[in-house]
């Protein structure tokens, strides 16, 4: 006995659906449907949110709250819905078009902001709806009704882009491999952060047959000749394998400045001598005088800093007197002065 | 307590004061200090949570995003940036997210003059989208009003279930004045929209029925839904129906001026009378008629070449005297030997 019940999360009353025979979308969106069932996910915990497109008509047949945004947005929204409302899930389904070349910026910030959201990009290579014009990841050669000679320029490979920073989920998968694309949906839903799914799949009707596929079937056999799943955890994947590439953590380092402790500066005071504000201002940097500077109750010899060399000022720092205040309120840090020789106290 | 308060911090603290959890913007001047003061909250308070997108179109549509997943959410920008946010303007009326889209404009058009004041995005309110939309637009003229304005923009939102637009100009936003916020009496409105999560609902931006699913190529279905829209946004903005009216006996001249100008021209209320709409969009049609029709002439300054006169005009079935104040220039010597001079060409 088939198990049907993720038919629950999908809205039956409206079907037939809009899309064309042979399109790869169904399976994608059925899948996705199975995938939340096996996890318990329903309407009171889970949003989808789709572009534009046929694969954005994926949200609307979907038995959830469904936002269906303008051309390009479903990662904004679907980002913030996440912020604002931790308590539920959030899925995106939408295409390559809407993705990676309107919402390209979103793409790719989005992902760097590493939400906890799952993507499904149904990649047909094509912008099907409006009627089969070369799309961002259009192979190179294609011809398309907007590249009669062939495509001019290179795709846009969503797996280099997706996975050039830790942490990172990216999974390609494909309408044909049914069995590795569940496992695709089950691990991508339930991977902690963005994680993006690149489905293969196929538009017959505007793409396929203009390439000389007669039937959407022989389409899929052209998967299987052009990919192939690769087992296991890799890093990266090869633009003709199927398969998960994901990284935890980050391997960046930090860039912070390390700063130099108050303490430190304290110790160095000891046994030095004591000027007053007045005494202070002697040393102005003048007639060959040093130039010192008062702060936080030290005085600093800043006569080898090149800012001041034969000056009095510098901007808005006056030589001979006590730049605690100034310091507090400078766009840099207090780190600038304890380079400088301390010689002595203010009193 | 008293203290001196800015435009964009009266804005800032108007919009806490009603309940806004959730900013999105992206840095633009004059209002980066809206969002610089979003940032320093979401670190204090956590229920406040703030995106610094990586465009105005981000900031609009998660602001809009926000608001349907059940919080009270606004942006800010200047003029550049609310062109970019018009398609969110747009879909926020569709899938009727309540939110407050602030614009404090600046000379344009394009990156125009960085940052001198204008008046110049009226016809963007209305016009930048695609379609027809009516969302409502108010436009304070001082600090402490700025507040209560945001309050209300944000009660207007709830009301008309749309994105209300607030106006200022880069005048008031960095514009100073001793204020007690705390002691401004305002009463916000709870949110009524149920939040995302609770049903099988679809926000869409494509033409729908009630139930949701869409519906592209019925115009009864259509035009059902439109005059729903319509009339709730007419009932919305008629509970705000704000203007201030300062008539002067035997004048026979009026000064429509709203915003800053509505500030710089307050010392001629002596010499003419004044009116201030508050609510620039929609017009306010019928107080315009009654107020305009014991005046002979009537003079629109503005900081646009027209933008509001035309509305005027459309309003009240009459020419009116128009003086723009273009490039950013509010002096008010130069304004009053405008006006002089235009109502000397009208007599002659």
């Amino acid at each position: 006995m088939i198990d049907r019940s993720y038919k629950d999360l999908l809205k039956m009353q409206r079907f037939p659906h809009t899309w064309c025979p042979g399109c790869g979308i169904g399976a994608v969106m059925k899948n996705v449907a199975m995938g939340l069932k096996e996890l318990g996910w329903d309407h009171q915990n889970t949003v989808a949110v789709s572009g534009i497109g046929c694969s954005g008509r994926m949200a609307s047949y979907m038995n959830l709250d469904a936002l269906h945004t303008p051309h390009g947005r479903a990662l904004t929204a679907a980002e913030t819905i996440k912020t604002v409302r931790s308590d539920l899930n959030v899925i995106v389904l939408s295409g390559d078009g809407d993705l990676g070349s309107i919402g390209g910026n979103h793409l790719l910030h989005t992902s760097r902001r590493n939400p906890d959201i799952t993507v499904f990009c149904n990649n047909n290579e094509i912008y099907g709806l409006t009627g089969g014009q070369a799309g961002p990841t259009t192979p190179k050669g294609t011809k398309t009704i907007t590249s009669p000679r062939g495509e001019a320029y290179l795709p846009l490979r969503l797996g280099r882009l997706l996975t050039h920073q830790a942490p990172y989920f990216f999974a390609r998968t494909s309408v044909y491999h049914l069995n590795h694309l569940k496992t695709c949906i089950q691990e991508a839903l339930q991977w902690r952060g963005f994680s993006f799914v690149d489905i293969v799949s196929d538009c017959i009707e505007l793409n396929g047959r203009r390439l000389g596929f007669k039937t959407a079937h022989q389409m899929f056999k052209w998967f299987d000749q052009r990919f192939h799943i690769v087992e296991g955890v890799r890093d990266h994947l090869n633009d003709d394998e199927l398969g998960i590439a994901k990284a935890e953590e980050t391997l960046e380092q930090s860039v912070q400045p390390a700063q130099e402790t108050e303490k430190k500066v304290e110790a160095r005071t000891e046994g030095l001598t004591s000027f007053t504000l007045e005494e202070l201002q002697r040393f102005d940097g003048m007639e060959g005088r040093p130039i010192y500077i008062a702060y936080k109750g030290k005085v600093y010899d800043i006569s080898r800093s090149p800012l001041f060399q034969g000056e009095k000022r510098m901007r808005c720092h006056v030589a001979g007197k006590d730049l605690t205040k100034d310091i507090e309120i400078a766009p840099h840090g207090e780190d600038l002065v304890f380079k400088f020789q301390v010689v002595g106290r203010l009193v | 307590m008293k203290r001196l308060v800015s435009g964009n911090e009266a804005i800032f603290q108007g919009a806490i004061r009603a309940g806004a959890r959730y900013f999105a913007g992206y840095p633009i001047s004059p209002t980066s200090e809206i969002l610089q003061q979003a940032a320093a909250h979401a670190e204090e308070d956590p229920n406040f949570r703030f995106l610094q997108a990586e465009d105005e179109i981000a900031a609009a549509i998660a602001t809009i995003s926000a608001a349907l997943s059940g919080v009270k959410a606004f942006t800010a920008t200047s003029g550049p940036g609310f062109s970019l946010m018009q398609e969110a303007l747009g879909w926020g009326h569709v899938v009727e997210a309540p939110c407050v889209f602030v614009n404090s404009m600046r000379v344009g058009p394009s990156t125009g003059m960085p940052t001198q004041p204008a008046q110049s995005d009226l016809l963007q309110i209305k016009g930048g989208s695609s379609g027809d939309i009516y969302p409502i637009a108010l436009y304070p003229n001082s600090v402490e009003e700025s507040f209560r304005l945001t309050v209300t923009a944000f009660n207007a939102a709830e009301e008309s279930l749309s994105p209300v637009i607030l106006l200022c100009d880069a005048f008031l936003s960095h514009l100073y004045e001793i204020v007690d916020l705390e002691g401004i009496n305002v009463e916000p409105v709870p949110r009524t929209k149920e939040p995302l999560g609770r049903g099988k609902r679809l926000f869409t931006g494509i033409s729908h029925d009630t139930m949701g699913n869409t519906r592209t190529s019925h115009p009864d279905v259509y035009r059902d839904w439109f005059a729903e829209v319509k009339e709730r946004h007419h009932g919305a903005a008629q509970k705000v129906p704000l203007y201030e009216y300062l008539p002067r006996q035997g004048s026979s001249v009026l000064l429509i001026a709203f915003g800053i100008t509505s500030r710089i021209l307050s010392p001629l209320k002596s010499n003419f009378s004044l009116f201030r709409p508050i609510r620039i969009y929609p017009v306010l049609e019928d107080e315009l008629k009654e107020v305009t029709r014991s005046y002979r002439h009537i003079v629109v300054v503005e900081g646009s070449d027209g933008q509001y006169a035309s509305w005027v005009e459309c309003a009240i079935g009459r020419k009116v005297v128009k003086v723009p104040c273009l490039g950013g220039g509010f002096k008010f010597q130069w304004i009053r030997s405008q006006i002089e001079e235009q109502l000397k060409g009208e007599a002659a």
